[in-house]
Parts: C-alpha cells; structure tokens; sequence
C-alpha cells in the first residue's frame, strides 16, 4: 500500500471523524432550533398586546416586545374612554424616542411637552364612551442594543388614569 | 417569523429553478449562467432580506438556509424516490460508441460538447467510449471499451 494512504487505512473509523459528525448534529440540532424559535417570533418584531383598566378609561397599547436594530415597526395606543375625560393626556416613557426614528404619530396631538424626560402627548377632551387610537411608526437606530422602558400612560391633566408598563428589547 | 417563510418559499424556488434550468447549464458556467447565478444570488437576498440589515436577522437567514440544505441533502439520501426530484438522475447518453442523441437532446447538449468532453478525459474518439454517463452534477464520466 501506498504510504500515503497507509496511515489513513489503519484507522477505518477516526475518533475525530465520529466526533466531528456527532458535532455537526448538533450545530445543525442547534441551527433547527434557532429557525423554529425565529418562527415564533421571539427574535422580533411581533406584535404583544397590553391593557390596563382604570376608573375613566381603558389603555391599550400593541407594540412588539422586542424588535431588530433598523427596522421598522408600529405602536398603536387606544384609549377607550368610561367617564369623560376632560385634559386627555398620552406620557411616553423615555425608551419611545431614545434612539429610535421617530417616523410618524397620527393623529397629532394639540400640544407636546416634556415630564422628567418623558413626552407628554396632550389631546382633545373624550367624552364617555369616546375612542381614541394613536398610531407611531418608529425605525430601530441600530446601535439602539439593549432594553429599554417602554411604558404608557393615559392621565387626565396630571391626574393618571391607567397605565401599561412595558420594556421593549433592541436586538442587533 | 417572516424571515423564516421568506428563507424557506426562496429556497424552494431555487431548487425549482436550479431543476428547471438543467445540470448542463449550472455545471458548465458560460458567461451567462455566472451572470444568471449572481444575478439569482442579488435578488435572493433582496427577497429574503428586505431591508432587515440586523445581525439577528442575517443569523436567522444563515441558519435556516443551512437547516434547509441539509433536510434537503438528508431527504435524498434517506428517500431514494425523492432523489430524481431533488438531486436528478444519472443520463446515459453513449452506448457502445453510439451517441444516444435522444438523451443528449434532453439535457440541451450538442454531439461537439460531449466530444470536448470525452477529449478533456483523453479519449481521441466517442467510438472507444462503452458508456458515457451524464451526472447529476452536470458532469460527463466516461467508460472506455480497453
């Protein structure tokens, strides 16, 4: 036999082989798993819901819970009002901006201030029964990594009404 | 969990398109089919893709192109009726010196290409070959008479 293949032939099942094979099982075990989790949605970008019910009015907020640096995604706030509501007000927490392109917020509130840095979205009085849905499309800044709070609440003037507390998870 | 379906519905349009177009094609490389596999490799990513430029993203894609290679790889070699389908079958296109033009017309191939073929393995004539055999992979083999 030719000395180049003697040394191969006298092992007819290598222990690197075998464990390499065993190895490539289990990345491709592993890489399986990863696609079946992605497939659920917990690598991003679907949508969870929240409520809160308060003695006025009941929040609502769906946003995804985690979502991938770059790209786009939606907030829809809802506030169904019980009782009227005279100094309807939105808080944002300060994840909602913090690194995040501020894409669209329909319908514009009447007046928009800062509180301890967070945004305050004033609207127009709701009377009882009364809906109000806020929609905000954002883009994922990518070096936006980590979590960061994303809480909402509904206060009428500076009394709160109900309030959601949220985290929202920038994947890279 | 879109980027999973989109990798997945792309992959199986690959392999379509990889049956459809012929092993020919894809093993012989002309200019074209370079610029048809680049081009297909662009817009494979555009689809799957789209404007996800995240790491996590891109990782999911990788993974699941990977898992879907192997599956695809594992289904033909453990079910021998899915090979034809997945991988194609072995085309005998010269018997006993006699070009089997039929075969050879199938598999869009000309009496000169397989001549630069049987030449490329130095066989000076399609006369000596007792079996020439169109691989799966677009290769000829070629068994001679001595």
């Amino acid at each position: 036999m030719s000395a180049l293949f003697e040394e191969i032939a006298e092992d007819t099942s290598p222990r690197g082989v075998i464990v390499g094979h065993r190895a490539r099982w289990a990345l491709m075990a592993l890489f399986a798993l990863i696609s079946a989790v992605a497939l659920m949605g917990f690598f991003g970008q679907r949508l969870s819901e929240s409520a809160a019910v308060g003695p006025a009015a009941t929040l609502r907020l769906s946003a995804p819970n985690v979502v991938r640096g770059g790209l786009f995604f939606q907030s829809r706030v809802e506030i169904r009002a019980s009782r009227s509501i005279e100094h309807p007000r939105v808080v944002l927490a300060r994840g909602w901006l913090e690194q995040m392109q501020f894409n669209t917020l329909e319908p514009q509130p009447m007046s928009e201030a800062g509180r301890d840095g967070r945004v305050v979205l004033s609207y127009a009085s709701l009377d009882a029964g009364n809906r109000l849905v806020i929609w905000t499309q954002f883009q994922v800044n990518p070096v936006n990594v980590g979590h960061r709070s994303y809480d909402v609440e509904l206060d009428d003037g500076d009394r709160p009404i109900a309030r959601i507390d949220r985290t929202i998870t920038v994947l890279p | 969990m879109d980027l999973v379906l989109r990798t997945v519905f792309v992959f199986v349009v690959i392999v379509i398109v990889t049956r459809a177009v012929g092993r020919r094609e894809l093993s012989s490389l002309e200019p074209i089919d370079v610029i048809l596999l680049v081009v297909m490799g662009d817009l494979v990513q555009q689809g799957i893709t789209q404007s996800d430029n995240s790491l996590t993203g891109t990782t999911i894609v990788i993974v699941t192109m990977a898992v879907l290679v192997v599956a695809t790889a594992w289904l033909g070699f453990r079910f021998k009726r899915l090979r034809p389908i997945l991988e194609g079958e072995p085309i005998v296109v010269v018997v006993d010196g006699k070009v089997l033009e039929r075969n050879l017309h199938r598999q869009r191939m000309t009496i000169e290409e397989l001549g630069a073929e049987a030449r490329l393995q130095q066989i000076g004539s399609l006369a000596e070959v007792h079996y020439a055999v169109l691989e799966s992979n677009g290769k000829v083999s070629f068994l001679t008479r001595s």
